[in-house]
């Protein structure tokens, strides 16, 4: 293929470029702003890769094990299997593009142990490896930016792809700074557009992933898979501004989870699960706190001042800046709140969807995780996925002649110039901060057929005005006509939540607390002209 | 709190000051009252005017991305990390960054950031890295956001054509630190855009958010060698 347009500039969406790139496929790389501003940047733990020299008993196997244990039996094998045996590789190449590892004194790199995981195998960057990958490849796709094999499109996003026959020939872009629509045609589009935080409003990622992309393409006919399963991080912060995230290194150095009862310290973890507890995996501390009352504090006040100093300097400066918290005097009040998402859009081992053409990587695609990720995967995940997306786009001979869709661009046009005309008591804005509301309240940390089904009605209404909301010329346009798709997208979390009808992994149903085996597949969601049809993947039809 | 913004609807229009009243959380960062008067369904002024919503630009919300720089106070920084407890008297004012572009309200246009280190070839290559690296300035230099603030406060920074400023300089370390046999280019490029002009007044290390130790860039690339 010639010609590949890949939406989202974030870890996964570079790989992605700089790989097709090197292989000669000519990259239209478009994100409303620069990779810099992606949420990649924020990811501070680290990624996993098992490397020779590791710790003693590690193995590929092992990696493959843990991962699929994590997702609870829902993680492809085959993938995670090939996601598992590139880990190396992909740190060598992390590297050889200038990557800054912390290292030891021979400059091999270092090692974390992170959560679920039976060895250390999390490589890092101090406290900023998403950042430092993020640098690396921003340098290295400037490399092939010069020499015209990557072109870079700001200001743009994503409004919808151009398909024809279940074959997709390019994609509608609005363009902000120029403001308007145009049609992009390509051999292959990736979708690389990162979760879909705004379903939830404030969680701790970036406020540019909105899950858009991912919901306008299911309404587009592409299906999406396991939507149902959210990882909620057990201690983030809440400040006025957003939900900081609080490393689980907090807890790894020996923090401990307390409620008050009265003037009395409860260890609710300690006392339940033990010595461990405060570690126990992050669904598990999650509910827990959530059975608490949705709240609890961390201290770390009775540790060494010098542990805190040398391993916890971003917790303790963090606290101090957004919280006010001196942590070596006082406790850190903690809520769990939104993190990861292990669904988005169905791909096959190639990472291509149900559509023809139509690609989707990093944590817009679903298909390591499962039922639950394990910490420094996705990192792992967002730069093999777009490896692999890259290879197959660039062995396959392209050329097609394009279909023409100059008709579906006026149709579009004319649809978001009646908009801007509707006159309606809520601004779109307005709408969104609603929706956030009802997924908070209503797809929390525990679920039940009937909380599901009153969200499920609630963002039934809200999707029934939506086409009449008042559009809100001072926001960006995209704001505006995003909102539909958002809300489609809800609504089908919502209705997978409300389908797998037992608990595993993130998902915990109070109506159904045990897993059941027979349900041990993937949830594969479908959009039909305004109606959802759920099925379980009994056949393993994304396993190939 | 009264909080004064710098206002333009478009690239091409004429900007002009609107104030609004704050009367949200104390503890909130500018970012968060941005967000607060934002989040109303109908925004009112300080006249009691119905307005538009104030266009800013945002993403991790901790300091991270670089995607809220403005100039607070007169002081570039960044908007999440900068309190309104932290500030002197009972009024901010808050405008866009003055060396880019303004496409709307408080969003600028920082391409021309990306563009002239295009230009000028600042990538890696192969990585080769010098013996005597210097691992941990790599990783501070790494950490810059492109945010501008150090270009915004620079004397010697007009509008990016020649002279690239703080920014190019730990870029070009990077590159000659990770890759030693491109260390000639790239010192050549340093100095044509940014070794002979800079006068050292340093302001760009007194905003910088990520404290990159700028200084140390330059010493290293000042340094005659390869
Ligand atoms: C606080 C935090 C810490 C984390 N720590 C870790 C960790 O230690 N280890 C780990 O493995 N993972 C971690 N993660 C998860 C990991 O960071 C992400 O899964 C990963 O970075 C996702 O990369 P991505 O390329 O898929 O998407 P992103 O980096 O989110 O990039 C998405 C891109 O798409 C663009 N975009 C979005 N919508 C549109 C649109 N409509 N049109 C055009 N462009 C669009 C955005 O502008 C952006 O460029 C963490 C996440 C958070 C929030
Ligand atoms: S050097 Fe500092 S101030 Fe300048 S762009 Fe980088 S992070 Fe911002
Ligand atoms: S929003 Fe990222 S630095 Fe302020």
């Amino acid at each position: 293929m010639k010609d590949v347009l890949i939406i989202g500039s974030g870890i996964s969406g570079m790989t992605c470029a700089v790989r097709c790139a090197a292989l000669g496929v000519h990259v239209t790389l478009v994100s409303p702003f620069p990779s810099e501003r992606s949420q990649s940047v924020m990811a501070a733990g680290g990624i996993n890769a098992v490397l020779p020299g590791g710790e003693a008993g590690d193995s590929v196997q092992s990696h493959v094990e843990d991962t699929l244990r994590g997702g609870c039996g829902l993680g492809g094998e085959k993938a995670v299997k090939g996601l598992c045996e590139h880990g190396g590789e992909i740190l060598r190449w992390l590297e050889s593009i200038g990557t800054v590892f912390s290292v030891d004194d021979r400059g091999r790199p270092l090692r974390r142990a992170f959560g679920g995981q039976t060895h250390k195998r999390t490589c890092y960057c101090g406290a900023s490896t998403g950042k430092q990958i993020v640098s690396a490849l921003v340098m290295e796709a400037r490399r092939f930016e010069a020499a015209g094999r990557i072109e870079r499109r700001l200001w743009c996003c994503f409004h919808s792809a151009l398909i024809r026959d279940g074959v997709c020939h390019g994609a509608m872009l609005y363009d902000e700074a120029r403001g308007g629509l145009e049609a992009v045609y390509a051999d292959a589009v990736v979708i690389a557009t990162g979760g879909q935080n705004a379903l939830f409003g404030k969680t701790t990622g970036s406020t540019q992933c909105d899950g858009y992309a991912a919901g306008k393409l299911f309404m587009q006919g592409a299906e999406l898979k396991n939507l149902e399963f959210i990882q909620y991080h057990p201690t983030t912060m809440e400040t006025p501004q957003k939900r900081m995230l609080i490393s689980e290194a907090a807890r790894g150095e020996g923090g401990r989870l307390f409620i008050r009862d009265g003037g009395r310290k409860v260890y609710f973890m300690e006392e339940k699960y033990g010595p461990g507890g405060n570690l126990m995996t992050r669904d598990i501390v999650s509910r827990e706190i959530d059975a608490q009352g949705g709240r609890a504090w961390l201290d770390l006040s009775f540790l060494d001042r010098a542990v805190i100093d040398e391993r916890l300097p971003e917790v303790r400066d963090l606290c101090a800046k957004y919280g006010g918290i001196d942590v070596t005097r006082e406790p850190i009040p903690v809520q769990p709140s939104v993190h990861f998402f292990m669904g988005g859009l169905a791909v096959h081992l190639n990472h291509e969807t149900n559509i023809r053409n139509l690609f989707a990587i990093g944590e817009c695609a679903s298909i390591y995780h499962g039922a639950n990720r394990v910490g420094g995967n996705s990192l792992l995940a967002a730069i093999y996925s777009g490896q692999v997306a890259a290879e197959e786009i660039s062995g396959r001979t392209g050329g097609m002649h394009p279909a023409d869709f100059s008709g579906d661009v006026e149709r579009e046009r004319r649809l978001l110039e009646k908009s801007m005309d509707t006159q309606s008591a809520f601004p779109v804005m307005y709408m969104r901060d609603m929706l956030a509301e009802t997924m908070r309240k209503h797809l929390g940390i525990v679920r039940s057929e009937q909380n599901l089904a009153q969200g499920l009605s609630d963002i039934d209404y809200d999707l029934s005005i939506a086409e009449r909301i008042r559009y809100d010329a001072s926001v960006m346009p995209y704001f505006n006509f995003s909102l539909t798709a958002i809300l489609t997208l809800a609504r089908a979390t919502v209705t997978c939540a409300l389908e797998r009808r037992e608990s595993r992994g993130a998902h915990y149903r109070s109506d159904f607390p045990q897993a059941d085996g027979a349900l041990g597949f993937a949830t594969i969601i479908a959009y039909d002209g305004g109606s959802y049809s759920v099925r379980l993947d009994k056949e393993r039809a994304y396993e190939s | 709190m009264k909080v004064k913004i710098l206002r333009q609807q478009s690239p091409g229009s004429a900007p002009y000051w609107e104030t609004f009243e704050y009367d949200g959380p104390a503890d909130n960062s500018v970012a968060g009252a941005l967000d607060y008067i934002n989040y109303h369904d109908d925004i009112i002024n300080a006249d009691g005017k119905p307005t538009t919503r104030i266009g800013w630009e945002c993403s991790c919300l901790q300091g991270i991305c670089g995607a809220c720089a403005m100039v607070i106070n007169g002081r570039p920084a960044l908007a999440c990390e900068t309190f309104l407890r932290d500030l002197k008297g009972k009024s901010v004012e808050i405008r866009p960054l003055r060396k880019f572009p303004v496409i709307h309200d408080l969003v600028t246009d920082r391409s021309s950031i990306h563009e002239n280190l295009k230009q000028a070839n600042v990538y890696i290559g192969a990585y080769q890295p010098a013996e005597d690296g210097d691992h941990a300035h790599q990783y501070a230099a790494a950490k810059c956001l492109k945010c501008g603030l150090c270009l915004e406060v620079c004397p010697n920074y007009v509008n990016g054509r020649t002279f690239f400023g703080a920014v190019f300089a730990n870029d070009c370390y990077l590159v000659a630190s990770r890759n030693h046999a491109e260390g000639g280019r790239i010192r050549a490029l340093y100095a044509e855009h940014f070794g002979k002009t800079c006068s050292k007044a340093l302001s760009c290390m007194e905003v910088c958010p990520m404290k990159i130790p700028t200084l140390a860039s330059i010493a290293k690339l000042n340094r005659k060698k390869g």
